[in-house]
């Protein structure tokens, strides 16, 4: 007996060393295809023996587990030691902070949206010019993604505030490709072809979406997805820049019409799984199971790039699942093919040495190719290696935003949290239970004309 | 530091150091301050008397001042002010507040959670703290109604999702819908106004153990004898229970009533986590939380509004209480 328990704790410890050793480099160095070059010139120039780094983030459990996978190359290569805390109400803990006291040094924001506020309040350091450049000129679409991390400060000046890191392509439709071959169905190249494929399948007998908005307190906001991307294929570039900084009214009809663009899918009869009342409700997390039932309850979903992971146990990316990119329309083809898409910003809220250090890093291609060998993270930094990708949905998905060349981010993201991360979400499920469109966005407009 | 150890010493610091503050304190205004003893022996007891309550509660005082008023008389003052605290605008927030329609919404809700909620829950509970009394098994059925109240809120909610829950394998209402009756399932947080009513369920669940608890003690402290004589006066099961039992524990009904109502104007998590507000069922305190850490000048003028509401309620109850003490 005690010589088997022995023998247990042996092979206890030794998975315990075995894992711990694990979490200090995923990747051993100077193996696979890797940019190990851009790590050991990184770790050539920077040292921070001794120093510590906090860093805050949104992300939890697993998902802050990748994280600290790459923090460990950072420690390797430099010596600091980085302190990484998530929590599931950053986006409160960040503001008491801001107000409190007891900043981290970096803060990993969701949505910078909140980095606006803070930047305005001088929470957050700007970012060194030679940075900015750098995000310029390495990211693909990189003006695009510079503008977006541009806030007023404040002083009232203009700066660049973080480093975007790790983003989410959103105009995407998911389907069972065995689904669509059976019943002959064709994947549509405009909204006029997704439209008609739609009244189609109705006629099959079948219904074609599944849409869920569910989300607890932030139930709606898969809807204000869709209707971002209506925007992009409605109305200009111009126009939706104008929509997202109000001024554009909401309730002007331009974004009327993108919110009833919405509705022609959402509403219609037939078109929705459990019709649009069980669409306000279901969870977007169960939403897409849909797809996978037999025979299928729905044949498409749209939802961003991250769906994957709430698919049902089993069902694999890329073989079981495709998606293909949400169409413009035919007669709108002078706007091209936008990209709708979110991302996360790295921004320092501590000026030393050691953040910006860490800001550095996370510029290098490496870094990103750290995060993409760990799956669910899409980088458009182009010098990032694509075929480090673990699946081919993944090295697709990433080439639709390397490739990318009108890129928006997520409009609700960008708006004041009143409006982005409430009026919004709430607005759009009352129209989709019924509420006029119009009545929505008026009162929408509302909210936003109390708060300015 | 292990943090065990941490929260030992804290307490040991705490509860030790008030005990050290006492002792001390009084010491020092009985032997130094005004000494019980030498020619002005008499007036120095009598000063010692009137300034030694005050000793003792000092500390009370100041820590309730600290967390209590201070914080009140904080947010009423950073209601004045705008979205970011540094423009003066009066009473602006409260007025754009009134004028919204979401407002008055959550205004009339909350007033229909705080009438209800506690109305069927002390009912309830009154009545099966009175029907349990004298079975066998009664001390099993009141441990089964009470248990809800161990489970948080939001543990609640997410059971009850559950119950609601569209999907006819899931959700029992719908499961009885279809089964039962061939109805076509619906979503009754959906349904204008009766989702209200579904939420308060939720609360009553767990609120009904906590009422029958201490009604079951306040019946049972009844004195027999008053039983006994309507009895034998002739009196009937409804009169003994309407006449003779119910009029002796009216006090603790109250305290029940308002203690529940207290806790109806605070809760938030219910709608929070059910429906968001969304459909109609925003009440104060879900509302407050759309503006908190966005518009902090919106939020404290709610959290002033609510504070207004409850404080009738509160003094009621501790006056309730200190009656019952006497």
């Amino acid at each position: 007996m005690t010589r088997k328990l022995t023998g247990v704790s042996v092979i206890a410890l030794l998975s315990v060393a075995g894992s711990a050793m694990a979490q200090d480099l995923i990747a051993p160095i100077g193996e696979g295809d890797f940019s190990w070059d851009a790590l050991e010139e990184f770790a050539a120039n920077h040292d921070y023996s001794g120093e510590t780094l906090n860093v805050t983030g949104a992300t939890t459990g697993d998902d802050a587990q990748r994280y600290r996978n790459l923090y460990a190359y950072f420690e390797n290569a430099t010596g600091a030691n980085v302190e990484y805390s998530g929590s599931e109400s950053f986006e409160q803990d960040i503001v008491i902070a801001s107000q409190a006291g007891g900043l981290p040094d970096v803060a990993l924001f969701p949505q910078p949206g909140l980095a606006k506020d803070l930047a305005s309040q001088g929470a957050l350091v700007p970012v060194p010019d030679d940075m900015v450049e750098f995000m310029a000129e390495n990211y693909a679409a990189g003006d695009s993604w510079k503008q977006l991390a541009t806030f007023v400060g404040p002083e009232g000046e203009e700066d660049v505030y973080g480093l975007f890191f790790g983003t989410d392509v959103k105009s995407l439709v998911w389907y069972v490709p065995e689904q669509f071959e059976e019943a002959g169905y064709d994947i549509p190249e405009t909204q006029e072809e997704l439209m008609a494929l739609s009244q189609q399948i109705v006629e099959d007998g079948g219904t074609p979406w599944c849409i869920g908005l569910g989300s607890g307190a932030a139930t709606g906001w898969p809807a204000t997805d869709w209707v971002e991307d209506m925007m992009l294929r409605t109305a200009s570039l111009e126009d939706y820049d104008r929509w997202v900084s109000n001024d554009l009214p909401f309730n002007d009809p331009i974004v009327v019409n993108a919110i009833e663009q919405y509705g022609n899918y959402a509403l219609t009869e037939g078109f929705v799984d459990g019709g649009p009342e069980a669409a306000a409700t279901t969870d977007f997390r169960d939403s897409p199971d849909g797809l996978f039932d037999f025979p299928p309850a729905c044949y498409m979903h749209k939802q961003a790039s991250f769906i994957p992971i709430f698919f049902p146990e089993g069902v694999e990316a890329g073989t079981d699942v495709e998606f293909f990119y949400f169409p413009p329309f035919e007669s709108e083809a002078d706007l091209g093919r936008p990209v709708l898409g979110s991302g996360g910003l790295a921004s320092v809220t501590n000026d030393r040495d050691v953040t910006k250090g860490f800001l550095e890093f996370l510029g290098t291609p490496i870094a990103h190719e750290i995060m993409m060998t760990q799956g669910q993270f899409l980088s458009p930094h182009q010098d990032a290696n694509l075929d480090i990708y673990t699946s081919d949905v993944q090295r697709s998905l990433g080439e639709i935003l390397t490739t990318a060349t009108s890129f928006r981010f997520d409009g609700s993201d960008l708006m004041p949290g009143e409006i982005g991360t409430n009026a919004f979400w709430t607005g759009m499920v009352d129209y989709t239970t019924g509420a006029d469109a119009q009545a929505v966005a008026d009162q929408i407009q509302n909210r936003w004309d109390e708060i300015q | 530091m292990n943090p065990v150890f941490q929260g030992l010493i804290t307490i040991a610091v705490g509860v030790g150091g008030i005990f050290v503050y006492f002792i001390a304190s009084n010491a020092f205004l009985d032997k130094v301050l005004f000494p019980a003893k030498g020619p002005n022996a008499s007036r120095n007891i009598n000063r010692a008397n009137t300034i030694r309550p005050w000793l003792f509660m000092a500390p009370t005082i100041i820590a309730l001042s600290l967390y209590l008023v201070y914080p009140v008389i904080g947010s009423f003052i950073r209601s004045l002010f705008n979205r970011s605290g540094d423009e003066f605008v009066g009473f602006s927030n409260y007025t754009t507040m009134f004028a919204s329609s979401e407002f008055r919404t959550a205004f009339w809700n909350n007033v229909l959670w705080a009438l209800v909620v506690p109305s069927v829950s002390t009912f309830l509970g009154l009545l099966i703290a009175q029907l349990t009394d004298k079975l066998r098994w009664g001390n099993i059925a009141k441990s089964l109604i009470f248990m809800p109240m161990a489970i948080s809120f939001v543990g609640a909610s997410l059971i009850w999702k559950f119950v609601y829950a569209i999907d006819p394998e899931l959700g029992v209402i719908n499961a009885i819908r279809v089964n039962m009756f061939g109805a076509s399932p619906l979503d009754v947080l959906q349904i204008a106004f009766w989702n209200n009513l579904f939420l308060m369920v939720i609360l009553i669940w767990v609120q009904t153990g906590f009422a029958m608890v201490i009604l079951s003690a306040a019946l049972r402290g009844i004195p027999e004898e008053t039983i006994e004589a309507a009895i034998i006066d002739g009196a009937n099961p409804f009169q003994i229970f309407f006449r003779i039992q119910v009029p002796q524990v009216t006090n603790t009904i109250i305290v029940v009533f308002t203690t529940t109502t207290i806790l109806v104007l605070k809760v938030f998590d219910i709608v929070y986590a059910m429906t968001g507000g969304n459909f109609n069922t925003q009440i104060l305190p879900s509302y407050m939380m759309q503006f908190m850490f966005r518009d902090d000048g919106r939020a404290t003028a709610v959290a002033i509004v609510i504070m207004l509401i409850v404080t009738p309620v509160m003094i009621q109850n501790i006056r309730q209480a200190r009656a019952e003490m006497r």
